[in-house]
């Protein structure tokens, strides 16, 4: 009951990062997103996730069918582990698969196989939530980023940096396992590039809105003392170093 | 009799509810776990191992109205073990699923799993239990979706963030770094030390980033 409280007023400062190739694959979550909900979806090439709903929240949008295939087990889980190096928390939305107009409504046929996958899943402490269709999952994605903007943990920055930014956003976006909310925290919070290099774990923690351990693992990267010995030799330069 | 608190369950064990001796569920988990039944787990129905347990929630429970939200809620209160709800969700129970859900996953940040019946929970429940056995055993590896630790050397990474610095390509950035050492140094030098690694262009290209 609590979640219901004041949509309305909130909904407008509320916004959902979109992957790019949720244009194609869930037109109608977005449009759902920014037509009832009111939320500002902004849609970027996030590569990782199909979502990114708060500073830490990272959601990804699975069909039922791709959770009953054995194929997809290593695309998959190679997908999430990757994501779990660079959110706190991870959300997964099974939804059910559309019925084309025609087709008769295939039974679902529950498999031991995608048992094994939920309970995988479980116990990794990835979030599940369930959805029919491609409204109910905006839905759920509006609830989460509420919830989240409840924690104090929405992203709150301009989601779309211009010029000499752009450059900067890019050089932030290529440093490994930082999400792209955090690289665009990074481009807000900092005035330069080099600001960020000289800054403490806490000071990188609290500009980024990211965990201590990943704080530490980007200041780490950012004092990573370059070995060309341990670059791996392109094909021509194969033999001993 | 409000008992939520943990319970020893042994290795490989299923602790059930003594209010499902003889339902479809525990038939067909015989078999395929270790069952033992125990009066007074209060509301928990299943436990599966020390800190994992199941709240099993009915079509019936569903439709009878709002007893099964005091019972989560309770459990919530009063318990720190991962409750895992397994819910009936059927053609009828159907239009409930999204309000449980948002209270089950959202408010209480629990986990929620839907079946269509006892027979697809009883399935759920083993291939659950063979994750908690794995999970005991501290064989974490198995489970493909947690993350693996791998030390990797950061060097390709360091060069290809170098690399977005604009008038920046490979060779360049191999000679900054080989010069430099880290991004850390590479933002703290003097313009006229870039001009002496890079061309002038590139050196203000450079500083001014």
């Amino acid at each position: 009951a609590g979640i219901s409280r004041g949509p309305v007023e909130q909904s407008p400062s509320l916004c959902v990062l979109a992957d790019s190739r949720e244009i194609c694959s869930g037109p109608r979550v977005i449009s759902c997103l920014r037509a009832e909900h009111g939320l500002r979806v902004q849609v970027c090439p996030l590569g990782t996730s199909d979502y990114i709903v708060s500073n830490r929240l990272a959601v990804d949008r699975l069909l039922q069918s791709e959770l009953q295939s054995p194929g997809n087990r290593n695309k998959l889980s190679q997908r999430l582990q990757r994501l779990q190096g660079s959110f706190e928390r991870i959300c997964v939305i099974v939804e059910t698969d559309r019925v084309r107009p025609g087709e008769t409504s295939r039974f679902f046929q529950r498999t031991q196989y995608y048992d094994g996958v939920l309970s995988a899943l479980v116990q990794a402490g990835i979030r599940i939530l369930f959805s029919s269709c491609q409204e109910e999952t905006a839905a759920l994605l509006k609830d989460l980023a509420l919830l989240e903007h409840r924690k104090d943990a929405a992203i709150q920055v301009p989601t779309e940096p211009e010029g000499h930014r752009r450059d900067i956003l890019s050089f932030y976006l290529s440093i490994p396992n930082l999400s792209y909310g955090a690289a665009l925290n990074l481009c807000h919070s900092f005035g330069s590039v080099a600001a960020v290099a000289n800054s403490s774990v806490p000071a990188l923690a609290a500009g980024a809105r990211l965990s201590r351990a990943q704080a530490e693992e980007l200041h780490r990267f950012l004092r990573h003392d370059f070995d060309l010995q341990l670059l791996p030799q392109p094909l021509p330069a194969k033999g001993k170093s | 009799p409000v008992t939520a608190g943990s319970i020893v369950v042994p290795y490989g064990h299923v602790i059930g509810n003594e209010k499902w001796r003889g339902s479809e569920v525990a038939q067909r988990l015989q078999g395929k776990v270790r069952l033992i039944f125990e009066d007074g787990l209060g509301l928990v129905d299943f436990h599966l191992s020390n800190r994992t347990c199941i709240l099993l929630i009915s079509e019936a429970d569903l439709v009878a109205g709002d007893e099964f939200k005091r019972r989560l809620v309770r459990f919530r209160n009063a318990s720190s073990l991962r409750g895992i709800v397994i819910v009936e969700k059927t053609q009828i129970s159907d239009q409930y699923y999204l309000g449980v859900q948002k209270l089950v996953v959202l408010e209480l940040g629990m986990v929620l799993l839907p079946v269509a019946n006892q027979g697809e929970a009883s399935q759920l429940i083993i291939q659950l239990v063979s994750f908690c056995v794995r999970e005991q055993s501290r064989d974490r590896g198995a489970n493909p979706f947690l993350r693996k630790q791998r030390a990797q050397p950061a060097e390709p990474a360091v060069l290809q963030t170098v690399q977005q610095i604009p008038g920046v390509g490979k060779t360049k950035a191999l000679l900054l770094l080989q010069q430099f050492g880290s991004i850390h140094q590479l933002c703290n030098v003097s313009i006229n030390e870039l001009e002496e690694v890079v061309g002038q262009t590139v050196a203000q290209q450079i500083y001014s980033f």
